[in-house]
């Protein structure tokens, strides 16, 4: 079976706007959790990961005029999947210049979008839902409401797409849209995708987690004992994915293995001995025909919240007993960017495989008594990292590690 | 590659629900926005979880646990959920409430069963069931995204089962907000439907198999370019029609039609099941009801485009039901064929 390699990858997220910003950020430490400043809220008690950019900034950068419908999600989805693309040859100038697709224009390829997306244009319809029910003032944002509107508007900006999903299984969608571009192209339906996912913070999700009292009113803690919920993100993060046998592009990492299980315990809890997540890494490791001492570095899922913690260290311990290869969770550098995070999280991945570095677990202190193991916190030496294991686990026990590998 | 069989397929919508006596007996309505009929939840339900769960819920889990009995399937290796806009009665009534009394007092069980993936979730909770589970939410074609992802997985030999489901509920003010969106509720259209189906493929042929399925082709943007290179299906009998009465979208589904593959009968659904963003399922299962009854009932056919059958022999008439094209399309933008086949038709040589 050919080989899956990442030809190209974009990012926005709060710890920058690219794929290069978000590198210094991470090697640099640079937290991108900060007190509210885009979103209308009165929750400002809550620190969040905003990108750092407003719609209309986007709107410039993209050449978006300021009376096109669409929403904060898609912005970032754009911009993302922008970066992506050109990282991996495409030619935005003959793209801009001749309104055609160079991909397909030379090659005749199929490239599929695959987008992970939860509450789509939610950000529009807080905003503008009295209108829609008792005027007709802002009507077109009604149809940019759904995940799917969302990854079409993506889509059509680059006009260059011959097929679109979009993928909703909550913090794991992005993860999943990865997957499935794997066996699209495994299968032969695609020859270039891109996948992903999207979501910017609205008032919906900040106050549905509130309800559920899983937000930290201080920086989140991943993997500490005091930890005490997580920190809203957003973001948007895609990479480029080809067959070895279908490319000459020069490949920045392999997707080479993968799987998708479900904890099936609650609807928002995880399992006490982390059912899901112990499967999903398993089955990730024997679909990349690896062993666990294969895999140097955990970028785990590591939201911070008592639960999530607890159920994936314990997942960790069951599968790699005494030698657990170092673990951190970048969500302190992010906050928890939910539909996106698998994306945000595979191009941190492929960053840190090119460029041999870990990146920190920060505001670790102590230690949680019932795991044997702490976060990474930049102590060890590292040696070159070859397999690097990535968890997204969303509401409902949607679990999905990726294992991404040297190039 | 492994042939792919439909072995059940259980419904609830504006038909009578659990059953197939529509196919004999359809529910006609007049209606621009027809609730489904619900099937007595208290047989189902303890009253504590059927207070709990919201209408797409409660439905979504009676017709997967319907589909799984009949199909002496009890653990399945996949659960794919198309939805186009989830748990919209839960996400409304959050939504509504946040923005008219503030962001204080809100509801956590309406935020937990607002996600579009607490269905898919939900079924694997109650069946107890770790394996795949997935949610596509792309508005009318979330459930043959759905049936593509489960029909890779068939076919490369990952997975041996797979439970497919097109889940949507409607409540009254979205319906408002898509009848100004133009999608639901315009002059001619059939009525604005829900939908509740439950599918299970498997690779192994059974008495009860209603069909096999062949493919599941998706595009996006113009179909002419692509079908030439991926879409070679010949001997259709029929093609299944999203037909919905407005008349710019028909037209595109019969210009179409004629372009990739003319003079063929058309069939259509939505007059009987209604529209909604995953309606489509109700086209695949009309369908794979006619194959396995070898029939179609006369208000499934497009009259006025009734093209008949080029049949000869006597033995062909006999047969003429063998296979179907399903064909959806979303404002001439994305396009999605379903080919399914009489489960006893032999592949060509």
């Amino acid at each position: 079976m050919s080989k899956i390699l990442i030809t190209g990858m974009g990012i926005v997220s709060a710890i920058g706007n690219n794929v290069q910003e978000t590198l210094l950020s991470l090697q640099e430490k640079r937290s991108g959790i900060a007190a509210l400043h885009y979103l209308q809220t009165s929750h400002t008690e809550f620190p969040v990961g905003e990108v750092k950019m407003s719609n209309g900034e986007m709107k410039k950068m993209l050449d978006i005029s300021d009376n096109v419908p669409t929403t904060r999600t898609a912005l970032m989805g754009m911009l993302a999947v922008r970066e992506a693309l050109c990282h991996s040859g495409f030619d935005a100038q003959l793209f801009e210049k001749q309104g055609v697709d160079p991909f397909l224009r030379v090659t005749g390829k199929r490239v599929a979008l695959i987008s992970g997306t939860t509450v789509g244009g939610m950000d529009k319809s807080e905003q503008f839902y009295l209108d829609f029910l008792e005027n007709d003032t802002h009507n077109a944002y009604i149809s940019t409401h759904d995940c799917g509107a969302c990854t079409e508007m993506i889509a059509d900006y680059f006009g260059i797409f011959s097929q679109v999903d979009t993928i909703s299984t909550a913090c794991s969608s992005a993860a999943n849209a990865i997957l499935l571009g794997a066996e699209l192209l495994k299968s032969g339906r695609a020859d270039i995708v891109v996948a992903g996912g999207a979501e910017c913070i609205t008032k919906f999700h900040l106050n549905g987690f509130n309800t559920l009292m899983i937000l930290d009113k201080k920086p989140c803690r991943p993997f500490d004992t005091t930890r005490a919920g997580l920190n809203l993100g957003e973001g948007a993060a895609y990479v480029v994915m080809q067959r070895e046998d279908s490319t000459q592009t020069k490949s920045l990492a392999v997707l080479s293995g993968y799987a998708n299980t479900c904890d099936a315990f609650h609807q928002t809890a995880s399992s006490p001995n982390g059912e899901g997540a112990y499967s999903a890494m398993k089955s990730a490791l024997e679909n990349a025909n690896l062993q666990p001492q294969d895999i140097d570095y955990i970028n785990a899922h590591g939201t911070g919240t008592q639960n999530n913690d607890a159920s994936e260290g314990v997942a960790i311990v069951r599968l790699f007993g005494s030698k657990i290869p170092p673990v951190s969770s970048t969500k302190a550098f992010t906050g928890h960017t939910t539909s996106a995070a698998g994306g945000v999280e595979a191009v941190i991945s492929i960053l840190v495989l090119q460029h041999d570095f870990i990146p920190e677990n920060l505001n670790f202190s102590e230690k949680i008594a019932a795991l044997p193991f702490i976060p990474y916190v930049g102590a060890k030496k590292i040696s070159p990292l070859r397999h690097i294991l990535s968890n997204s686990f969303g509401f409902g026990g949607n679990d999905t590690s990726l294992i991404f590998s040297k190039a | 590659m492994s042939e792919i069989y439909i072995n059940s397929i259980k419904q609830i919508s504006a038909q009578k629900p659990l059953t197939d006596e529509w196919f004999d007996a359809p529910v006609r309505y007049s209606e621009n926005y027809v609730r489904a009929i619900d099937p007595d939840f208290r047989q189902y339900f303890a009253p504590n979880v059927a207070r709990r769960f919201g209408k797409i819920l409660k439905r979504a889990l009676v017709v997967s646990q319907k589909a799984l009995e009949e199909s002496d399937v009890t653990n399945p290796d996949a659960i794919i959920t198309g939805t186009g806009l989830g748990c919209i009665e839960n996400t409304e009534l959050f939504l509504d409430k946040l923005v008219r009394e503030g962001e204080e007092l809100l509801n956590p069980t309406q935020f937990m069963q607002s996600t579009h993936n607490t269905i898919s979730s939900l079924i694997a909770i109650e069946a107890k069931c770790h394996s795949y589970n997935t949610t596509y939410a792309h508005k009318g074609i979330s459930f043959e995204c759905a049936l593509q992802d489960a029909l890779l997985q068939l076919q490369s030999g990952g997975i041996k089962t797979a439970l497919v489901g097109a889940h949507d509920e409607m409540t009254p003010a979205y319906f408002t907000l898509l009848q100004k969106a133009g999608f639901l509720g315009q002059a001619n259209q059939t009525f604005a439907g829900e939908t509740a189906v439950a599918m299970m493929l498997t690779n192994q042929k059974t008495e009860k198999s209603l069909c096999k399925i062949e493919n599941v082709e998706k595009f996006y943007g113009n179909v002419e370019t692509w079908r030439a290179a991926s879409l070679q299906v010949s001997d259709i009998d029929y093609i299944m029609l999203g037909t919905n009465g407005v008349a710019e979208t028909d037209r595109i589904y019969y210009e179409n039609c004629q372009k990739l593959f003319p003079d063929i009968p058309l069939l259509q659904y939505k007059n009987i099941f209604g529209e909604s963003y995953t309606a489509p399922a109700f086209g695949v299962y009309a369908a794979a009801l006619c194959l396995k009854n070898g029939k179609i009932p006369d208000f499934l056919e497009q009259r006025a485009k009734l093209v008949p059958p080029k049949r000869e022999s006597e033995e062909q008439r006999q047969n003429a039901v063998r296979k179907i094209l399903c064909y959806n399309q979303l404002e001439n933008k994305n396009h999605t064929f379903v080919c399914l086949t009489s489960k006893n038709l032999t592949p060509k040589k």
